[in-house]
C-alpha cells in the first residue's frame, strides 16, 4: 500500500492545479455571494390604514428590523409592487387601535404571493410586537385603575398613557424571562448569516471535486494500462485502492482545513465553540465523498468520461442539497426528501448547526453518522463494480 | 515449470480459447504465435492471473495458479502488449514504482534500476520523462519494469508491435540476453521471423486453438515438401520443364515469366542434383535462388491463409 501512496502522492503534482483553484473558487465565491446576500435586504411595504398612535408604534418597532427595508405606501402602490413579486405588504387595518384597546381579535393583513422565510419571518415579528402592546395595554389599565380606586378625581387618560409608555419602555431595557437551555449553556453565538452559509455551501462543493478528481486517478491507471499491470503484481487490489483512497482523502481533508483556515481568517468567520465537531463531520464528508468518487469511477472507464459525469451529479446534488442556498427557503417536500440523501446536506447541517446555530459537539454526530453510512455503501458498491469490470 | 491443460476461456458467445494444453519448461523461450485475435493475449492474461478461465487450468511449478495466484504472481514478470507506464513520471519513477510493488526498497532497488536501465539501454535517459521517450524506448522501459524483480517467468506479449528496426533489434537481442541468465520467457508475437529467432518451442494458434506445436524444425517439416528452388537458364523451352520434372525429388515445376519453379522436399540434395543434370545437357544456369519453408509457410499450410505482418 506504501507503494501505490508514493505514486499517487507523486502523481499529485499533476493535479496540483485543481486543488489550487478549487480552493480560489470556493473562497472568492464565498466572497461574492457572501457579500451580495449580506447587502440585500427584502423591501416590506406598510399600508397604515388605521392612521393611530398604536399602529405607529407597531411601524416604529418593526423599523427597529435592520434586516429589512421597511417602506411606507398606500394600498394600491402595496398591490402593485407584491404583484410585480419585488416586495411583500405589511396591512394594518382600520381599526386596529381600537381592537387592541378592546382586546378584541385584531388583524393584520399580508399581502404576498407565496408564503416564504420572508412573510413567516414579518407576520412572527409583527405578531410578536402586537402581543407585547396588548400586554402592556392591560398593564396599564389595570395600573390606572388602581390608581382611579386609590386616588380619585385622577386623569385617567394621562395616567393610562404614562403607564403603557413606561411599560413599552420596560422592554426594552429589561429581559421580561429567561430561558436556559442546552445549546445557551455552549456559550456560542446564534447570528445566521449569508456569508458563512455560503462559506459552508462553497467549501462543500468544490472541495468535492478535488476529491472525486483525486480517486478518479484510478481511470487513469486503465488508461495508462498500468492497472492491469497491478492487479498481475503481488499487490492485492485490497492495497491498491486503499493506497489510493488514503491519499484523495488526505487530499480532501487538507482542502477543507484550508478552507476552514481561510474562511476564519481572511473572511472572519466564526466556527463557533466546537471546532473538533466541524472537524468531525468534516472528515466523515470528505471518507463519503472519497466513496462517490470511487462508486463514479466503478462505473465508467475513462478519465475524459468522469470530467462529464462530476459535474451534473455534484452541481445538482449540491443545488439539491443546500450549497447554493439554505434549505430554509425550499418548501417542496420532494426536493427535502432528496436533500436527505445528498452527503452535500449532511456536511452542511452538521457545520451549521455548530458555526452558526450555537451547538455543540453532540449536534456532528448524526451528520457524521449519517455522512460515514453514506460513505461506505458508496465505497461497497464502487469496489463491486471496480472488480466486476475486471473479472 | 508452467503447464496449461485444456483451457477454455468465453465472453459471453464469443470463444476465446478453446481447450488449449501445453508444457514450458525451464530455460526455454517458448513461443505463441498467431494472427491478431488468436487467443494469445487471453492466454496470457489467464496465465498470469489476470483473468479466469472458463475452464481448464494452469499449473505452475505444481500448483493450479488459480487456487493460489500468489505462487506466481511473485516468480512472474509480465510486459504487456500495451505500454503499461506513466507517461508524467520520469522513467527512474516509472522503475522504481514497479520495483516497490514487488518489495524492492532502498539500496536494492537502486541498484536494481541501474542494472535494469542497463540491460535496455536507457541508462542515459533514465530521469527523463517517458512521454519524452521515442516508441522504442517506451517499449525497452515497458521491458525494463517486468525485470526488476528478477522474475524466473518472462510474459512478453508482442512486445515489439510499432517500433523501428533498430529498437526491435535491441529489443531481440535483451530476450535472447535474459534468456541466456536463466529466465524462462513466453513470448507472443504475430512476427513469424521474430518467433523463429527466439523460440526453441511454439505453439501456434488460430481462432482460439492451437493448430500446431513442438520445435521450430518439427514444425517446418510438416511442410517440408514446400522447398522452392527458382532457376532461370540460357534455354528456357518445354525440353527444360520436362527434364528438371525428371529428377528425382522434384514434385512439381512450373515456368514463371522469366524463371522455372521447382517443388520438392530435400533443399541441398534436389540442389546437387539439378545442378548436375542442367550441366549434363550443357545448358547455363544464369541465376538459382532456393527458399526453404518457414513459419509463414506453415501457417499458410495449416489455416489456409496468411499471417499479417
Amino acid at each position: 500500500m506504501l507503494s501505490i501512496i508514493k505514486l499517487r502522492l507523486l502523481r499529485l503534482k499533476e493535479d496540483a492545479m485543481v486543488f489550487v483553484v478549487m480552493t480560489a473558487m470556493a473562497l472568492g465565491f464565498t466572497a461574492i455571494f457572501g457579500a451580495s446576500f449580506d447587502s440585500y435586504k427584502p423591501t416590506i411595504l406598510i399600508v397604515d390604514q388605521d392612521g393611530s398612535y398604536y399602529s405607529q408604534y407597531l411601524i416604529n418597532e418593526l423599523r427597529q428590523n435592520k434586516g429589512y427595508n421597511f417602506k411606507d405606501a398606500d394600498l394600491k402602490t402595496a398591490s402593485e409592487e407584491v404583484e410585480e413579486g419585488s416586495a411583500v405588504a405589511l396591512v394594518i387595518r382600520q381599526g386596529f387601535q381600537e381592537s387592541i384597546e378592546n382586546g378584541s381579535d385584531i388583524s393584520l393583513g399580508m399581502m404576498k404571493i407565496k408564503d416564504d422565510t420572508v412573510t413567516l419571518t414579518i407576520q412572527e415579528l409583527a405578531s410578536s410586537i402586537v402581543l407585547k402592546m396588548a400586554g402592556s395595554i392591560r398593564t396599564a389599565d389595570v395600573t390606572a385603575d388602581f390608581i382611579k380606586e386609590a386616588k380619585p378625581g385622577t386623569d385617567i387618560q394621562a395616567v393610562k398613557t404614562a403607564a403603557y409608555e413606561n411599560v413599552m419602555d420596560s422592554w426594552k431595557y429589561k429581559t421580561p424571562m429567561s430561558v436556559t437551555s442546552e445549546a445557551a449553556n455552549t456559550g456560542a453565538r446564534s447570528d445566521n448569516n449569508n456569508l458563512m452559509h455560503s462559506m459552508i455551501g462553497f467549501t462543500v462543493f468544490f472541495s468535492m471535486y478535488t476529491m472525486v478528481f483525486s480517486i478518479g486517478t484510478i481511470l487513469s491507471d486503465k488508461q495508462y494500462k498500468t492497472w492491469e499491470r497491478m492487479l498481475v503484481s503481488p499487490l492485492s487490489r485490497t492495497s491498491i485502492l486503499g493506497g489510493t483512497m488514503v491519499v484523495s482523502y488526505l487530499t480532501g481533508a487538507v482542502q477543507m482545513g484550508v478552507l476552514l483556515l481561510c474562511g476564519k481568517y481572511l473572511l472572519k468567520i466564526d466556527w463557533g465553540n466546537s471546532m473538533s465537531g466541524i472537524l468531525l463531520v468534516s472528515a466523515a464528508f470528505v471518507f463519503s465523498v472519497t466513496s462517490l468518487g470511487l462508486m463514479l469511477s466503478g462505473f465508467i472507464k475513462t478519465q475524459g468520461q468522469l470530467g462529464t459525469l462530476t459535474p451534473i451529479v455534484l452541481t445538482s446534488t449540491s443545488m439539491l442539497g443546500g450549497c447554493m442556498w439554505p434549505l430554509e427557503i425550499v418548501t417542496n417536500k420532494a426536493l427535502l426528501f432528496l436533500a436527505e440523501l445528498t452527503p452535500q446536506k449532511w456536511a452542511i447541517q452538521g457545520i451549521k448547526s455548530i458555526a452558526s446555530g450555537g451547538m455543540g459537539f453532540r449536534a456532528a454526530i448524526l451528520p457524521s453518522a449519517v455522512l460515514l453510512v453514506m460513505g461506505i455503501i458508496y465505497f461497497t458498491i464502487g469496489v463491486k463494480f471496480l472488480n466486476k469490470n475486471n473479472a | 515449470m508452467l503447464k496449461v491443460e485444456n483451457l477454455y476461456k468465453n465472453f459471453g458467445n464469443v470463444k476465446a480459447v478453446e481447450g488449449i494444453s501445453f508444457e514450458v519448461k525451464k530455460g526455454q523461450v517458448f513461443g505463441l504465435l498467431g494472427p491478431n485475435g488468436a487467443g494469445k493475449s487471453t492466454t496470457i492474461s489467464i496465465i498470469s492471473t489476470l483473468l479466469k478461465p472458463s475452464g481448464g487450468d494452469v499449473l505452475f511449478e505444481g500448483n493450479s495458479v488459480l487456487d493460489n495466484p500468489a505462487s506466481i504472481r511473485r516468480k512472474l514478470g509480465v510486459v504487456p502488449q500495451d505500454i503499461a507506464l506513466y507517461p508524467t513520471l520520469t522513467g527512474y519513477d516509472n522503475l522504481s514504482f514497479w520495483g516497490s510493488i514487488y518489495g524492492l526498497r532502498g539500496s536494492q532497488l537502486k541498484t536494481r534500476i541501474e542494472d535494469v536501465s542497463d540491460i535496455i539501454g536507457l541508462n542515459g535517459r533514465i530521469k527523463d520523462k517517458v512521454e519524452k521517450y521515442s516508441g522504442g524506448m517506451k517499449r525497452r522501459l515497458n521491458i525494463g519494469a517486468a525485470l526488476l524483480h528478477k522474475p524466473e517467468l518472462l510474459i512478453m506479449d508482442e512486445p515489439t508491435v510499432g517500433i523501428d528496426t533498430q529498437s526491435r533489434s535491441h529489443i531481440l537481442d535483451t530476450v535472447l540476453e535474459l534468456n541466456r541468465q536463466g529466465i524462462t520467457i513466453i513470448y507472443t508475437s504475430h512476427y513469424m521471423d521474430e518467433v523463429e529467432y527466439l523460440c526453441n518451442e511454439l505453439c501456434i494458434m488460430d481462432e482460439g486453438k492451437i493448430i500446431a506445436s513442438g520445435t521450430r524444425q518439427e514444425l517446418v517439416e510438416l511442410v517440408r515438401e514446400k522447398t522452392r528452388i527458382n532457376i532461370k537458364l540460357n534455354k528456357m523451352d518445354e525440353d527444360v520443364l520436362t527434364v528438371l520434372r525428371g529428377i528425382e525429388g522434384v514434385v512439381d515445376a512450373k515456368k514463371d515469366e522469366d524463371s522455372i519453379a521447382l517443388f520438392g522436399s530435400n533443399a541441398d540434395v534436389l540442389l546437387a542434383d539439378i545442378i548436375s543434370r542442367v550441366s549434363e545437357k550443357g545448358w547455363l544456369i544464369e541465376t538459382i535462388d532456393v527458399k526453404k519453408p518457414n513459419l509463414k509457410a506453415v501457417f499458410l499450410h495449416l489455416t489456409g491463409k496468411a499471417l499479417r505482418d
